[in-house]
């Protein structure tokens, strides 16, 4: 499974996933921390849809830690405070880096998280969308 | 004008920051800051957009240190932020992948997609509820379990609904001019000081960070006819967009290999505005235009109110100061103007006695001139 997609489901999802990931490669492997968490901004560039330019509309604060394992380096990175998931998010890059056997595993805890935050999201849009209205323009 | 430095004082200034702390805990309550993150959302949103630094904890703890002082808390925030390295630059922010939670459009009553309401005060008396005076934690509990039996019984089921951008489908139908992208690295406001003409970018960079009132008041003077932009508003959405930065921190488009970093929450609006254009024919034609506004969370009076001073910057060649961006972009930041203001009531004894003794030399003068 790509970056993109997993660091989606890793922070969408319960933070219990993350911590499972990453006991299980702490458990076997020497995890180096390369990088302590540590807070710092995220400069957010954003495209305008009247002219289709490029802007920044303003920093976010994020967490971001750094691990290595066998040599790979992971990184964690999340909007907020989050010391620990930014740690688990590294180890988990760094397994993935590392090609590590575990990871193979992997997908199925995965997958199974992301449909769930799928489902979330489509009952939280149902919610939405009962809120969707229909005005009519009354007869002068 | 050259400044004088004063000294002293120092015991006097150690017991005011005494005083000041005695004023926030004198009432004897605690006001946790997790209490006013999850009650006080668009106080939170308004700080963070103002201090240009997305985070409703960070927020909302300057709000509970400045007592609710909206200048003082953005001022805490920004300097906060300038203690804090910048470590990534994100991929293109992409607002059409939002997860929308409101989206109207005040010119069109049937948009593809629909017309979402969502969370808004739009459509509520503005009466005082006195019953919040005696409001529960049990009353809380009540009313939200009530709430969640309520929507469980929600159908919902198939995919995730996108909403097209209202400005497409029009664009689609040729009603509006499409640009192409502009790919041209933003000017940074935070790296570089402004200077005149100045750049798309920077301009709404500014705009975005601008203070609510500042933004509004200055939005509405062009309405009212201290400019010359009346818009409609095509579309306001408000919703969570992902937020991506690419792999070693290089600017790489590499979709796969990028990191998800989490969600922001953002209000954008865009605004048609009716203009008149020579065509290739030199016949004058009726054209439309779009004032684009956006800022964190929801604020939708300062989206709106953003989305008419950049068509007002679009077009300076106007008379009005609203089309003037040296008058718009530098009096509208909170800091810089709360800042230049409040400097006014710090001692300025050199200054004043200076201006007062050329006063008391004038009228001397006088004196002795009336008196030969």
């Amino acid at each position: 499974m790509n970056r993109r997609r997993r660091t989606e489901i890793l922070i969408q999802g319960k933070p219990s996933l993350a911590q499972k990931l990453a006991d299980e490669i702490k458990e076997k492997y020497l995890c180096q921390e390369v990088s302590a968490p540590k807070y710092g901004l995220t400069m957010m560039k954003v495209r305008e849809t009247a002219k289709n330019s490029l802007f920044y509309i303003g920093e976010v604060l994020v967490t971001e830690a750094k691990v290595a394992i066998k040599q790979e380096i992971g990184v964690g990175i999340v909007i907020g405070m989050k010391d620990e998931l930014a740690t688990h998010l590294a180890i988990i890059d760094a397994a993935y880096n590392a090609e590590l056997p575990e990871t193979a595993n992997w997908e199925a805890p995965l997958l199974a998280e992301e449909q769930a935050i799928r489902e979330e999201k489509i009952h939280k849009q149902a919610q939405i969308l009962r809120t969707k209205v229909q005005f009519e323009t009354m007869e002068v | 004008m050259g400044y004088v430095a004063v000294k002293g004082g120092t015991n006097a200034i150690e017991a005011s920051i005494q005083r000041l702390k005695y004023e926030r805990l004198k009432g004897k309550e605690v006001i946790e800051v997790e209490t006013i993150l999850k009650t006080m959302r668009q106080l939170v949103d308004q700080v963070m957009s103002e201090a240009s630094l997305y985070s409703p904890y960070l927020a909302a703890l300057a709000i509970k240190q400045a007592e609710g002082s909206m200048e003082e808390a953005v001022f805490l925030l920004r300097a906060h932020r300038s203690t804090l390295p910048r470590l990534y630059y994100s991929q293109t922010v992409n607002t059409e992948a939002m997860f929308v939670e409101r989206r109207i459009s005040a010119s069109f009553k049937d948009i593809p997609g629909g017309q979402i309401l969502g969370a808004t005060h739009d459509y509520t008396h503005r009466l005082l509820d006195f019953d919040l005076a005696a409001e529960t934690k049990a009353d809380i509990e009540k009313w939200t379990n009530q709430w969640m039996e309520e929507i469980k019984e929600i159908e919902s089921h198939g995919e995730l609904k996108h909403f097209p951008k209202v400005v497409d489908y029009l664009r689609e139908e040729g009603l509006f001019p499409t640009y192409p992208l502009n790919n041209e690295n933003p000017d940074d406001v935070t790296k570089k000081s402004l200077a005149f003409p100045a750049s798309r970018s920077e301009r709404l960079q500014i705009l975005t960070r601008g203070q609510t009132g500042a933004v509004t008041s200055l939005g509405y003077a062009s309405l009212r006819g201290y400019g010359q932009v009346h818009p409609n508003v095509g579309e306001v959405r408000v919703g969570d967009v992902p937020i991506y930065v690419a792999s070693s921190n290089e600017n790489t488009e590499a979709k796969d290999d990028e990191y998800y970093i989490g969600d922001v929450k953002l209000t954008e609006v865009e605004s048609f505005v009716p203009v008149t254009t020579k065509n290739e024919r030199n016949e004058m034609e009726l054209n439309f235009e779009i004032g684009y506004g956006i800022c964190y969370g929801q604020n939708e009076t300062k989206a709106i109110a953003m989305s008419i001073l950049d068509q007002c910057l679009e077009n300076q060649d106007n008379p009005f100061s609203t089309h003037d961006e040296e008058f718009v972009l530098y009096h509208i930041d909170s800091v810089e103007s709360t800042g230049f203001i409040s400097h006014l009531k710090l001692p300025h004894y050199v200054t004043f006695q200076s201006k007062l003794d050329s006063v008391r030399n004038v009228k001397k003068g006088r004196a002795e001139d009336e008196k030969a």
